[in-house]
């Protein structure tokens, strides 16, 4: 266990040597399914890989109704031991970039081949499970041309060497300098063929740590966050990233990031480094203008007049900046929030992003913003008048958690009170609960209820179709108190944000009828 | 206040000058390595074959999040570009996506000139007349082509 645990620990400071560690690399290509080096690999959601060929049957999944998206209908159950999650067939995608390197793997491996033959390599297995080693006769001794690395990856690709199991290499000694230097050779060229592939697309420095998205594509884990900032389709493909994807749950790309760690831990540390330089004067420090004001909800529009001196030079430094600060609604009844005690603002805010700013001749300003992400507040300070703080992302929980609540939620058996309004709520599927919205939406409309006038409707949209966002439109639009409003803020689900409105709506209904 | 230039810069910068694309070429300024003078070549067999054009090329700071500022200073008669160079284009707009890059959006504006698209116009007139009278209308691009857009 502790021999384990050192080894994994060397690999990531130290890195693989082609030569000593060859069997520890061609392990990090092989299927643990089919144990061939990934041909076609596909990584799933869990961020593990396998060969298309080896991906489960499909099923059907039960109980869920949200996102309604057909590939979602059909799953695989993750073969993998650790995981064993139900994924969708839509969120399994051939790896781009993994598929790329296993070709490139395979072209340098076929162009050696034929040059080796002075090189022999004799290799013997030792199988993991001490069961085995015990009852069967001696495992054989096999002849392969080729450094210790060709010699590994060409038993791996004929189908003769197990996932788990280890060699050991018999080195005849005045050849051990050739292997070493063939095994250096392979690795370096492989290193040179697919450097552009390793390099994210989007800065175009070596990923770090990789995320690959549900349609293969792989970028840094900050560069996705950075893109879906702004647009919510993949910047590869364009394919829709369905959900705003909760990027604090999602795994990394594990073949890629053992790769990267095993072939070139130098450059992943230069990286690293690197990264955090950047981070710097924001990691930590009050460097997030705060404007404690009103209620503002991701994805919708936010109009302000900003007429305080200490804000309006607050506005000016965020137009020179990023355009986003960051906004708080006012602590009226001096709740007490959380870490942070009984502060004047609640802790949950919205990012806005100033679209439009006009500055009037007297100096005031109108501006458009749009909301971005909600964020929980860690610490906060003054400058210049106004709050500034250190912020943390707050995100929903991920689709794979979010489907699994919903499938308990909904299977559990009828309320025993029918008029229970929350216990029949909770049991809803999570479509119901937009459908439930949106048709309240429409019912209003048809009795011309003020709040949906049609200035209203052409400042904020029609009522979305997308379930993440329905709620956001709702709180915008609805006239009811701003902390009633406030319970979305602190919510990490979809169905957790429907219910609430859901619950608006019966008691508005329950009010008037 | 200035802060460093992105990697991501420097190195399409790098690639630009290492690994040309035929008929286009962006060359920062010395000052400001943010802004380009490209020069890109009307693609042969069009009415714009035979000029070269020149457009300005700006990297905004949130580069590559949000496209590159680009708008010709040659002028040229395409019913997608206007009197004042600025350029009709979905990729430099809603469809611009940060795996695109300077190079893949100069070929678009080249490919753009090899195919002008009057159903979706940013000058009215040019395109009024291509749909009316598109041989009227080559001629005058050709006209301006060899009035404006030669070496000079």
């Amino acid at each position: 266990m502790s021999e384990d645990a050192r080894s994994t620990e060397k690999s990531e400071s130290s890195g693989l040597d082609p030569h000593e560690d060859a069997r520890a690399l061609v392990r990090l290509i092989q299927c643990a399914q089919c144990s061939r080096p990934y041909r076609t690999p596909v990584t799933l959601p869990c961020g593990r890989s396998l060969c298309r060929e080896c991906l489960p049957q499909t099923h059907e999944r039960e109980n869920i109704s949200y996102p309604d998206l057909p590939g979602r209908k059909q799953g695989y159950q993750c073969p993998y031991v650790e995981c064993q999650d139900e994924h969708p067939v839509s969120d399994c995608s051939i790896d781009v970039t993994l598929t790329k390197v296993m070709d490139s793997i395979a072209e340098i491996v076929a162009k050696h081949a034929s040059t080796v033959r002075g090189t022999l390599t004799f290799t013997e297995e030792v199988a993991h499970d001490e069961a085995i080693s015990m009852s069967t006769e001696k495992p054989p001794t096999r002849q392969t041309y080729g450094g210790r690395l060709m010699a590994t990856y060409l038993l791996a690709a004929q189908g003769q060497l197990a996932y788990n199991a280890d060699l050991l290499y018999q080195s005849i000694s005045d050849q051990v300098e050739s292997e070493r230097g063939l095994d250096n050779k392979l690795v370096k060229e492989l290193l040179e063929t697919t450097h552009r592939e390793v390099d994210c697309q989007v800065c175009y420095n070596l990923m770090l740590d990789p995320v690959t998205t549900t349609c293969g594509h792989t970028l840094c884990r900050k560069c996705l966050a950075r893109v879906l900032d702004h647009s919510f389709h993949c910047p590869v493909c364009r394919r829709g990233l369905a959900v705003p994807t909760s990027l604090q749950n999602q795994p990394s790309n594990k073949t890629l990031v053992d790769l990267l760690n095993g072939l070139c831990p130098d450059a992943v540390a230069a990286r690293v480094q690197a990264v955090s330089l950047e981070d710097q004067p924001g990691e930590g420090e009050l460097d997030t203008p705060l404007f404690v004001c009103t209620s503002a909800f991701p994805g919708q529009p936010t109009f302000l007049r900003i007429f305080e001196p200490r804000y309006r030079l607050m506005l000016r430094r965020c137009l020179l900046g990023n355009r986003e600060f960051g906004m708080l609604m006012y602590n009226r009844y001096h709740e007490p929030q959380g870490e942070l005690g009984t502060v004047p603002f609640y802790q949950y805010g919205t990012m806005l992003q100033v679209l439009h700013c006009q500055t009037l001749p007297d100096g005031q300003s109108l501006i458009e913003s749009r909301g971005v992400y909600r964020f929980r507040v860690k610490s906060h300070g003054l400058l210049d008048g106004y709050t500034v703080g250190s912020v943390e992302r707050f995100e929903d929980v991920s689709l794979a958690e979010e489907e699994r609540l919903e499938a308990e939620e909904t299977s559990q058996p009828p309320p025993a009170d029918e008029t229970d309004m929350h216990a029949v709520i909770s049991r809803m599927p999570t479509q119901d609960l937009l459908a439930l919205g949106r048709e309240f939406v429409y019912r209003m409309q048809a009795r011309s209820a003020s709040w949906l006038a049609q200035r209203v409707l052409d400042t904020y949209g029609q009522p979305p179709e997308d379930a993440a966002l329905f709620p956001y439109w709702f709180a915008s639009v609805l006239p009811i108190a701003d902390e009633e409003k406030y319970k979305l803020m602190g919510t990490t689900t979809v169905r957790e944000r429907l219910k609430i409105t859901a619950s608006w709506i019966r008691r508005i209904e329950s009010q008037r009828w | 206040m200035t802060a460093p230039l992105p990697k991501r810069i420097i190195k399409e910068t790098e690639r630009l000058q290492s690994e040309p694309v035929p008929g286009i070429s962006a060359q920062p300024h010395d000052d400001n390595a943010r802004y380009f003078d490209v020069m890109v070549e009307g693609p042969g067999g069009s009415c714009y074959e035979g000029g070269i054009f020149n457009l300005e090329l700006f990297l905004p700071d949130d580069y590559p999040m949000c496209p590159p500022r680009i708008r010709f200073l040659t002028r040229i008669y395409h019913p997608n570009i206007d009197r004042l160079g600025r350029i009709c284009l979905d990729v430099l707009k809603n469809n611009w996506s940060p795996a695109l890059q300077i190079r893949t959006i100069l070929l678009s504006i080249q490919a753009l000139l090899g195919a002008p698209n009057p159903e979706d116009p940013l000058n009215e007139a040019v395109a009024k007349q291509w749909k009316e009278n598109q041989p009227e209308a080559i001629r005058t691009a050709r006209e301006w082509t060899k009035l404006y857009a030669q070496k000079k």
